[in-house]
């Protein structure tokens, strides 16, 4: 019999009356000591299913349906044996794991009281419990890091001190809702090594939630997938693999594949379609030279080294990955070459004329139209109370003297460009979904037609189908406006399907560069080595 | 500039279709309330002249035959004069009406003002860290630090001239005094949202693009800033309507015979005519009550939208 199975769950939001269906008849079953994955993109969902299930929705949703947990329907609980069950028999891992640790509590303490909640412990025995379990998950010394704050601790180490709490208390069941996903892909792998390893040794059940069929791979037994509040499709995770049946599923799996196309070099050097012109002669068209940056934090001590000694070229046409892990310093490269930040050292310069080192201008007015930037956020990167039509006629306004209805008609045509629909002109950026968010954001910086665009993360916060659009997006635009852009990600798999050479950083330091073939193929690096070795769904040939 | 202006002027619906907030707040209970009750005091304030009209009774006419009693006290409520009379025999029906308007008159520009001046000084100093940032600020924190009465009566009373008139008309000092005192919590509220929107990436977005400071200000900081801005005029007004009040009760504000609320409550309690006709009290006090009640409720209910953490 299973261990937990939900059957014909529906859930449904009212709000001022209007009910908003985000679950209709989801059913999905798991055995003792077996993982089911749950993949979905956003809004498919998978989180509110489980929610649900376990009663952590708010008072305004409506469940209907049954989640049987050992035989016990638990939507028909009252709270008080909801809580009995929670944490004693399910633990939860959830995505964020600083907004889900109590910032101003020791880790010993809050470890401590997920055993406490359930059960009359004495002082010794608790602290005793509270060291093995943070042994357990793998960190050291735990005698002196009990005592420390959740600032003290590595994002990953985080996730270490809430799986800890998850299986303090030896549940039947873990719940882990995108444990990995805020992490570096390295981290990633040695948190699903650990979920996999104490799974093993406790025979516990896990249902782990994720948008990314990659690293469902490396994990999962089964699989479900979903979509709009329904299942599409239920299948154990070989066979799903090996022949998806639904077309949807098809798709996730392409888009996953696209991105992890390691071995795959990007289609056949596809030269830069614009000739670098007469006058560049050898002069790559940007050329970053030995920037160093560093910051002097609060107090006296070492400075901290953002970059030591950071050098590349970007030449016309081209493509370049930027890849490294959280605080590798690749964000303050791309901020460095768009003007945006100061070297401590070093410089930058655009066809031989430099710009942007210690002291001077940042970027001077004539080279602001050449250089351009995409963020990550789609969200914050458009300003909420202008429309598009707005957004993008500012480059045309600001260093153009062009009446108002050539500034429309270029608007239109830049639309086009990036296939927006002409309808979304008017609309503010609310009422757009990530993807087109973000095709407003790289229309806006190539609408001066810049020989340089700076894309830091452009994919990373959008669902996994748009982020192979979005990629394809970028390619086409460079082959048709022969724009070089600086690809900054820790996606190496989104690095590989775009870009034609790479340049690794960690901690501050370019540790290889160059063709994506030959550093993802053969690495010369250990680091590189480690990183490519991270990545999740090699083994299952994802 | 004329462009800034299109992109305001919309309609009503128009704006309900591109603010989906505008529609959430309409649709909050206490904002219905609290715009029925401001708007039965802004036509209160309109229809005074017609109340005069209809009852013969000029706001600072005095009726001593008719309104007050042959040992001089003021009558009760009556026929003629619904809420009665004050100690010099004038409709206190009528006052309060005119009162609506000094209230209305004095909080509206004097909230005004101190939104405009706040919101400039605000948006300087969040948007220029450093020594601008930090005179500003120091000067937000000094002009905190006055003590609102004490201050208000040493500025009126040096402004009288050697004749003993005053200088500047009255009603314009308590203006200014109002505003002089409530732009800092504007200029602290801007700022702190300056410092926000100064690093988001839609700014960073608009500097590499090329866009100017000012026009960075105006046409990426502003918009995002107003709405904000907004609400707390609709919080400071019922505050500083009170401060009009509290001023003229003090004798320092509007001055007799011109009816205003905070007077009228003072005259009132100095005379102890209250006593014997407790309309001369109830009715300003009334008025008062729901004014501040109607825009609290109206503040409280937008900032319940906008803010439902708050």
């Amino acid at each position: 019999m299973a261990l937990f199975s939900v059957e014909d769950l529906r859930v449904a939001f009212r709000r001022r009356g209007r009910a908003t269906t985000a679950v209709r008849g989801v059913s999905f079953a798991v055995e003792p000591g077996r993982t089911l994955a749950l993949v979905g993109e956003s809004g498919s969902g998978k989180s509110v299913s489980l929610l649900a299930a376990t009663g952590l929705l708010p008072g305004h949703a409506e469940v209907g349906g049954r989640a049987l947990f050992r035989g016990t329907d638990l939507t028909r609980l009252t709270r008080a044996e909801l809580r009995r069950v929670r944490g004693r028999h399910i633990g939860f891992v959830f995505q964020d794991p600083l907004s889900n640790l109590h910032p101003l509590k020791t880790v010993g303490a809050q470890i401590a009281e997920a055993v406490t909640a359930h059960e009359r412990v004495g002082r010794a025995a608790l602290r005793r419990r509270v060291l093995d379990l943070l042994g357990e998950v793998g960190i050291k010394d735990p005698e002196r890091r009990i005592g420390d704050y959740p600032n003290h601790f590595s994002g990953g180490m985080r996730q270490r001190v809430m799986i800890a709490m998850a299986i303090a208390l030896n549940p039947e069941l873990i719940i882990a809702d995108e444990p990995t996903t805020a992490l570096d892909v390295t981290v990633q792998a040695s948190i699903l090594a650990l979920l996999r390893r104490l799974q093993e040794s406790h025979g516990t059940a896990l249902i782990f939630v994720s948008h990314d069929l990659a690293v469902v791979s490396e994990i999962a037994d089964d699989v479900v997938v979903m979509r709009d509040g329904e299942v599409v499709e239920t299948a154990p995770a070989a066979e799903l693999y090996a022949a998806p049946r639904h077309p949807y599923t098809r798709e996730l799996l392409a888009a996953a594949r696209h991105g992890r196309a390691l071995v795959r070099p990007p289609s056949a050097p596809s030269a830069p379609s614009a000739p670098s012109g007469p006058d560049a002669g050898g002069v790559p068209l940007l050329r970053a030279s030995g920037l160093h940056m560093s910051y002097r934090g609060p107090g006296r001590g070492e400075p901290f080294r953002a970059l030591t000694d950071v050098s590349f070229d970007l030449r016309e046409g081209e493509i370049v990955g930027l890849v490294g892990e959280s605080g590798s310093g690749k964000s303050t490269i791309g901020r460095i070459v768009a003007g945006l930040a100061r070297p401590t050292a070093g410089s930058v310069s655009l066809r031989g004329e430099a710009y942007n080192g210690p002291g001077g201008v940042r970027l001077p007015k004539s080279l602001r139209p050449e250089i351009q930037v995409v963020f990550q956020d789609p969200y914050g990167s458009l300003n909420p109370r202008r429309t598009v039509a707005a957004t993008l006629a500012e480059p045309f306004a600001v260093n153009t003297g062009l009446p108002a209805a050539e500034i429309r008609t270029r608007v239109e045509a830049l639309a086009a460009r990036v296939e927006l629909p002409p309808t979304v002109l008017h609309r503010l950026p609310s009422q757009l979904s990530g993807g087109q968010r973000q095709r407003v954001a790289i229309a806006r910086a190539i609408a001066l037609r810049p020989s340089v665009v700076v894309a830091d993360e452009p994919v990373s916060a959008l669902d996994i189908t748009t982020q192979t659009q979005i990629l394809a997006l970028i390619r086409r635009l460079r082959d048709e406006l022969g724009t070089s852009f600086l690809f900054i990600s820790h996606d190496l798999g989104a690095v590989a399907a775009l870009c034609e050479r790479v340049i690794v950083l960690n901690h501050g330091r370019v540790v290889e560069q160059g063709p994506v073939h030959r550093v993802f193929d053969e690495p010369r690096d250990a680091y590189t080595r480690t990183l490519l070795d991270s990545i999740p769904g090699r083994v299952a040939h994802v | 500039m004329s462009d800034l202006l299109t992109e305001k002027t919309y309609g009503g619906e128009e704006a309900v279709r591109r603010f989906p907030a505008v529609r959430a707040v309409l649709a909050e209970r206490s904002v219905r309330a609290g715009l029925v009750l401001v708007g039965l005091v802004v036509l209160a304030a309109l229809l005074a002249p017609v109340a005069a009209a209809l009852t013969g009774h000029g706001p600072d006419q005095q009726f001593r035959a008719e309104a007050l009693s042959e040992n001089g006290l003021p009558i009760g409520p009556s026929a003629t004069f619904p809420l009665g009379a004050d100690g010099n025999g004038r409709d206190v029906l009528v006052r309060t009406l005119y009162g609506a308007r000094i209230s209305l008159l004095v909080g509206v520009p004097a909230t005004t003002l101190a939104l405009v001046a706040g919101t400039a000084v605000g948006l300087v100093a969040g948007f220029f860290p450093g020594r601008t940032d930090r005179l500003l600020s120091l000067g937000t924190d000094v002009a905190l630090s006055f003590p609102f009465v004490v201050t208000a009566l040493s500025l009126v009373a040096l402004n009288r001239g050697g004749d003993g008139e005053p200088v500047v008309d009255p009603v314009l000092l308590v203006i200014l005094v109002i505003a002089l005192f409530s732009w800092t919590y504007f200029a602290r509220l801007t700022r702190g949202l300056v410092v926000v929107l100064r690093n988001r990436p839609f700014v960073e977005a608009a500097v590499s693009i090329g866009v100017s400071r000012r026009r960075l200000i105006v046409r990426e900081i502003l918009p995002n800033v107003l709405p904000v801005v907004a609400v707390y005029w609709a919080v400071q007004l019922p505050v500083n309507i009170l401060a009009e009040a509290t001023l003229s009760f003090l004798g320092v504000g509007v001055q007799a015979p011109t009816a205003s609320w905070g007077n009228m409550i003072a005259e009132a309690q100095r005379t102890s005519l209250y006593q014997v006709q407790p309309w001369f009290l109830l009715g300003p006090g009334i008025a008062m009550f729901v004014t501040v009640l109607g825009f609290n409720a109206i503040g409280s209910g937008i900032r319940s939208v906008l803010d439902p953490q708050g």
